[in-house]
């Protein structure tokens, strides 16, 4: 997987990987999507958050070439989508796109299958790339075999590697664990988290908000329309109810960041934690609790969610 | 990339050997029968009947009536011949696009830099290529029969040898390329199959008029039908390409 992001392309490093603007489509008058617009840097794994029916796939063909956007554009590895306009060859070479079904012949082979899209994708030394694949995603002892004979998860797995087969600049995702068990869930994820670890820039379609929180930096959510683009923290934070109101100013130094919201304090410690809580009641804070306060993404995108429902 | 797309069909049709069996069974069948009924007719009927043969498809021929009928047998089951090839690639061409999109596998292969042409053009030849072999060995077995038989050398005539190896070709492209347009226009594999096959028909209408007697179908018709066909050919790759709409692929499910 080490140069599986490796860009071959005309797109400048210093301009994002993809960029969308005010993205639009609808299918028979009806809207699948609307207003999307976001960007997503060089390395950076993104997440594209939101219910089923919500446009995230839509979304993602378009930035696949595969439908043309009836409003907006995009420069997806610096090639363009316009409005009436699909992304053509030149993009689809340097985009990897996951599918929502894995989608391969069942009467060939697992490499007889990767190999006729490492072609089709016009990979360099396709057989060579698709052994080396094959043996990173330990496909090795099943490579052989009928594609309709594998695992539901070898089969995730081997749609995973056609992806990155041909070494495209960017790699859409769209719902890689979904209809896998935990295991193979697991598995996937590891895959996907060795990618990103490898800054390969990621696009990572799902509605699993554990699965973005876990490989994401920032995602977008989308309920129709793009609702927010939301930072991902992956640092613990801590939760502090206080019993009376309060002005937090004299702990600042203790905390990376802190949010007061209402009566309860947010905090990203830099300092042990009963040093802050010390620091806390120093200032003359009455705290009625303190908690780990695990699940940011999931408060972040319901709250959303009910908004957009509102309007 | 054609050839890309080629090999990965043949090799999907070389994993299906019903497939093939199928695709096998009625050019037997075709064979089979007229020769069959030949040496039956040489066995068990009168001579006057071979004689009246001759006269209603007005083929005299040195060698006596055995000839006579050998080579008129063998002249009018010639369109059956043109049918087989147009006819067999299309179960396979008419699943061409319909069928990937039921087996998921469309999305995929669009997202890929591959052109509509080849894509067109890969598919209708990986189907086209077992249909002329097929047809050439059915046809190969059936003047082999026919002369057998007849116990001298009558067949292939300029007309078969015409038929068989310029005309089977050509047919057997305008049936895929027909299959493959009706195939991207009519998703669901089954309709388009059994649209395709229509286009069988005005070759069957031929060969039951010559049957009865009513045409008689020389090279000079197998010329002028060729380079009709040649000229469709190219029309229907061009329009198979032309209706080849990648986004109206996925979305719609007519």
């Amino acid at each position: 997987m080490r140069d599986a992001g490796r860009g071959r392309g005309v797109g400048s490093p210093r301009l994002p990987a993809i960029e969308a603007q005010g993205l639009a489509k609808s299918f028979g008058g009806r809207p699948a999507c609307r207003d999307v617009s976001f960007a997503v840097e060089r390395g950076e794994v993104f997440g594209l958050l939101g219910p089923n029916g919500a446009g995230k796939t839509t979304t993602l063909r378009m930035l696949a070439g595969l439908y043309a956007p009836d409003e907006g554009s995009a420069q997806v590895a610096g090639f363009s989508i316009a409005a009436g306009r699909a992304g053509g060859p030149e993009l689809r070479a340097r985009v990897g796109l996951l599918t929502e079904s894995p989608g391969f012949y069942d009467r060939l082979t697992a490499r007889e299958n990767l190999l006729y899209f490492a072609r089709l994708q016009r990979a360099r030394d396709p057989a060579r790339r698709c052994d080396l694949l094959i043996e990173q995603f330990a496909l090795g002892e099943h490579a052989r075999r009928p594609f309709a004979e594998l695992s539901r998860g070898m089969k995730q797995k081997l749609a995973i590697a056609r992806a990155l087969v041909h070494e495209p600049e960017v790699i859409l995702l769209d719902e890689p664990t979904i209809g896998l068990d935990p295991e193979a869930t697991r598995e996937v994820r590891n895959l996907i988290a060795g990618l990103a670890a490898e800054r390969v820039t990621i696009v990572l379609c799902t509605h699993h908000l554990e699965e973005v929180e876990r490989l994401c930096s920032r995602a977008a959510f989308i309920a129709g329309k793009l609702v927010a683009v939301h930072e991902i923290r992956r640092e613990a934070l801590l939760r502090i109810e206080l019993a009376a109101p309060f002005a937090p100013d004299g702990v600042r130094d203790l905390c990376r960041s802190l949010r007061l919201s209402g009566n309860t304090l947010f905090i990203e410690p830099r300092a042990e934690i009963p040093e802050i809580v010390a620091a806390l009641v120093r200032s003359g804070a009455r705290i009625a609790s303190v908690a780990p306060h695990r699940d940011p993404l999931e408060d972040a995108w319901l709250s959303l969610l009910a908004e957009a429902r509102e309007r | 990339m054609i050839g890309v797309v080629v090999r990965k069909e043949l090799l999907e049709m070389r994993r299906s050997p019903v497939l093939l069996l199928s695709m096998a069974s009625l050019p037997a069948t075709v064979v089979a029968v007229p020769v069959a009924l030949f040496a039956w007719l040489l066995h068990a009927a009168p001579e006057q009947a071979l004689t009246f043969v001759q006269d209603v498809y007005g083929v005299h021929v040195p060698g006596g009536t055995s000839a006579g009928v050998a080579l008129a047998l063998g002249r009018n089951w010639l369109p059956m011949f043109l049918v087989l090839p147009m006819f067999l690639p299309i179960l396979l061409a008419a699943q061409s696009i319909g069928g990937e999109r039921e087996r998921r596998t469309l999305e995929p292969l669009l997202a890929t830099p591959v052109s509509t042409l080849s894509i067109v053009v890969g598919k209708s030849v990986a189907a086209l290529l077992p249909a002329v072999l097929i047809t050439w060995a059915a046809a190969a077995l059936f003047c082999l029969g026919m002369d057998g038989v007849a116990g001298a050398f009558l067949l292939p005539d300029s007309s078969w040898l015409f038929g068989t190896l310029v005309l089977s070709p050509l047919l057997a492209l305008f049936g895929n390329a027909l299959a493959v347009v009706v195939s991207s226009l009519v998703l669901d594999p089954r309709a388009a199959q059994n649209l395709a096959a229509t286009t069988v028909l005005p070759l069957l209408g031929l060969l039951a008029f010559q049957l009865a007697g009513k045409i008689s179908l020389g090279p000079g018709f197998y010329l002028f039908l060729a380079a009709g066909v040649a000229a469709a050919d190219v029309a229907l790759i061009a329009a198979a390409v032309r209706l080849f709409d990648r986004e109206r692929l996925l979305t719609s499910w007519r």
